[in-house]
């Protein structure tokens, strides 16, 4: 079996079936946990409150708090910037539209080769901008733990490795068939990494985000 | 088939537009090889199939040289051309096969290309055709 | 096709070039043949004359042709009932003493050809071998009562080369294929100790099989071979490194059904299954049927036939991209493990929270529920 194959075959139904169980795994343990029974009488009856401060809160921290734009401005709309640039790159390039479809049953139309190639490209210019910043800044230093390291690097191997494969690069002297595998592996690393460190976020971002809203609109106050 | 097969190809809509830029450079490399042929008596031959010409780019090399005052036809195995371009001593050898389809193209820079002269052991064969047909007439006379 | 009459009146030791003077090719077909042939093995032109010379005196050399667990289509590739081509002149020229399909001889006569010439040629002939060699039990390839891969390691000892014609003696093929019943292997895997060329491909294209026993008698040696034994001259270019339609691949442009717009406008068949990118063969410079045409130029995506195990890699018809695992029932299981075991993490830790609770490790006394 060549590495193509394993990373085609095994290799993906592996990585998925550890996804699925660590996604699933991880979820079912936030469900069944005890969660702290609220004593306080809600200010507003009913659902309308909790879902409105939900809500309210998804969107208000969706952006930098006013107090601390100065700080965090820049870090918080690049965040934006190669987010939404990893998943144009994912969902919209030709590609990877038959791995889609063989998954979801449905896809939908891909863009331009050229045009997706830049937004890559301005992806992983400021995906390594901003890792190297973390390294040299001595507070993103101190706060930046293995779990980090392995998220971020994790994250832009797919997008360098992807490129390598688009352009028929040879990495080191590899023919195309090896790169083309080490980037489906990277991906499948990614798959196995994601519902077990900080990646998780991809999944619980939002609903934590409600719930905090929706928990302290309960009490009153506008998160 | 060869009929069929090249009309469905051509009449597949694939526009690509960009230049390999050999085309001038060939055309040097032919010039170079005419004045080869005239100061040393050497000639060269240039194999149009190892070189990478862009779709359309042959076709442009085959019109800037043109065509002279030789079209010979090699009824062998299949056709073949030898054509003389406008260039004296520059040759287009074009190879087909029995179904017509292009085999091998050369550009040959040459006083007169080898293949259009007769073989030595092929003219002595015949030879020895025409004395033994000499004979029979003769004989029926 | 040459019937055994005409073979047997051409001397065994004549020389090529009076072999095919008897079957009508004339000396300008034959330099016009030595100029394709040497322009086919990207050689320079200036060594025409020199291949010329070498073949119009090369002596037959004795080729022994054996055919094993093979669908006879390799020999269909090179020969041809309707036309002639001087590649199938040359071919049956020097390949007379042994082949199942040519040949007019049968039954013991025809292994006694064989003995005879193997004997006669010890140490010089040519092997050529198609088809896979089944190592499961002598009753799936038996010839003249003897298992395939014994008459293999015969003929191998007194071969001056193996020549493996077809993916099927090249990487195993599609006798091979899961779950492989036959416990078919490639020669490479019983004959470890000649020099093997594999002309993978199902089937090859013919003019490449010729190529390279040109290159033989021409120049006594076997080609540049590359990592999977394969001439490096025809198979060291991917076929989407050399296909008309890769402007549109770069530009992603993909036809998405065999009968779109986008087919229709030849573009890329990537999204069809098209594994030129991965695979190695002269099919999109040669190509096939003497260069009419190759299938990606027929509207059809590459199925990777001359690699080891394209058999094997899913469907034809998915993506490169695309991953052969489709395994719903495996996906739910999976899901259903999830739960569990994020139930039974949930249990522990409410057990702990339960514990921390009761002894006011939680700072929340009064909230048990």
């Amino acid at each position: 079996m060549t590495l193509l194959d394993f990373a085609r075959g095994p290799g993906f139904f592996w990585a998925f079936t550890i996804l699925i169980v660590g996604i699933v795994w991880r979820l079912s343990g936030l469900v069944f946990f005890r969660w702290r029974r609220e004593l306080a009488t809600p200010r507003e009856p009913g659902l309308v409150a909790p879902v409105s401060g939900g809500l309210r809160t998804v969107i208000m921290r969706s952006v930098p708090p006013h107090e601390l734009e100065k700080n965090i401005t820049f870090q918080h709309f690049t965040g934006y910037a190669w987010h939404i640039g990893w998943f144009v790159t994912f969902l919209f390039l030709g590609a990877h539209q038959p791995l889609i479809r063989s998954i979801l049953h449905f896809g939908w139309p891909n863009l331009p080769n050229g045009v997706v190639l830049v937004i890559t490209a301005m992806t992983l210019g400021i995906l390594l901008t901003l890792y190297v910043r973390r390294l040299l800044h001595p507070v993103l230093r101190l706060i930046t733990d293995m779990d980090d390291h392995v998220s971020v690097l994790l994250t832009i191997a797919p997008l360098v490795t992807g490129v390598a494969a688009f352009a028929h690069w040879s990495l080191f002297g590899l023919r195309y068939e090896t790169v083309l595998a080490i980037h489906l592996l990277s991906v499948e690393a990614l798959m196995i990494w994601l519902p077990f460190g900080k990646i998780f976020h991809f999944v619980t971002g939002l609903i934590t985000r409600f719930r905090l809203g929706a928990e302290m609109m309960r009490r009153g106050v506008r998160a | 088939m060869s009929g069929a097969s090249a009309s469905a190809l051509a009449a597949i809509a694939v526009r690509i537009e960009r230049s390999s830029g050999n085309l001038e450079p060939l055309l040097h490399q032919i010039r170079h090889a005419l004045l080869r042929l005239l100061e040393e008596q050497v000639g060269s031959c240039i194999d149009l199939r190892s070189l990478p010409l862009a779709p359309g780019e042959q076709e442009q090399l085959l019109a800037a040289l043109g065509t002279g005052e030789i079209r010979a036809e090699l009824r062998a195995s299949g056709s073949s051309d030898i054509l003389e371009t406008a260039f004296p001593g520059v040759w287009v050898v074009t190879h087909r096969d029995v179904h017509g389809e292009v085999q091998a193209r050369f550009i040959e820079v040459t006083f007169s290309p080898e293949i259009l002269c007769s073989p030595r052991q092929d003219v002595a064969a015949g030879l020895l055709r025409l004395t033994a047909r000499l004979s029979e007439r003769k004989e029926l006379a | 096709m040459i019937p055994q009459a005409d073979a047997r009146s051409i001397p065994t030791d004549a020389p090529l070039l009076d072999a095919l003077a008897v079957r009508g090719v004339s000396r300008r077909g034959f330099v016009k043949f030595c100029a394709t042939i040497t322009s086919m093995l990207a050689l320079s032109p200036e060594l025409i004359p020199q291949v010329a010379q070498a073949l119009q005196s090369a002596r037959r050399p004795s080729v022994i042709w054996l055919p094993f667990q093979e669908c006879t289509g390799c020999t269909e590739s090179i020969t041809r009932a309707d036309a002639e081509t001087i590649e199938q002149l040359i071919f049956e020229a020097i390949s007379l003493d042994y082949q199942h399909t040519l040949q007019a001889a049968a039954g013991t006569a025809a292994e006694q050809a064989r003995q005879d010439a193997m004997r006669a040629n010890w140490g010089q002939y040519l092997l050529v071998v198609d088809g896979s060699v089944p190592l499961g039990g002598a009753g799936f390839c038996t010839i003249a009562g003897r298992s395939a891969a014994d008459i293999l390691v015969e003929a191998a000892r007194g071969a001056r080369a193996i020549i493996c014609v077809g993916t099927c003696a090249a990487f195993g093929g599609i006798p091979a294929a899961n779950p492989n019943p036959t416990q078919a292997v490639p020669v490479s895997q019983i004959v470890r100790d000649k020099p093997i060329v594999n002309i993978s491909g199902c089937p090859p294209i013919p003019n490449v099989i010729t190529a390279v026993l040109v290159q033989l008698l021409t120049f006594g040696e076997l080609p540049q071979l590359d990592h999977l034994g394969r001439p490096k001259v025809f198979y060291g270019e991917s076929i989407h490194d050399r296909c008309y339609r890769r402007p549109f691949y770069e530009r992603g442009q993909f036809a998405e059904s065999f009968d779109d717009e986008g087919a229709r406008q030849g573009w890329c068949l990537y999204k069809l299954g098209c594994k030129g990118p991965v695979t190695y063969n002269a099919c999109a410079t040669v190509k096939w049927n003497g260069g009419t045409s190759f299938p990606i130029g027929a509207g059809h995506g590459c199925i990777g036939c001359a690699e080891p195990g394209f058999w094997d890699r899913g469907g034809f018809y998915d993506a490169l991209s695309v991953t052969h695992t489709d395994n719903l029932e495996e996906i739910a299981l999976a899901a259903g493990a999830g739960v569990a075991v994020g139930a039974a993490a949930a249990l522990l830790a409410r057990k702990k929270q339960h514990a921390a609770a009761r002894a006011g490790d939680d700072g929340a006394k009064g909230e048990l529920p």
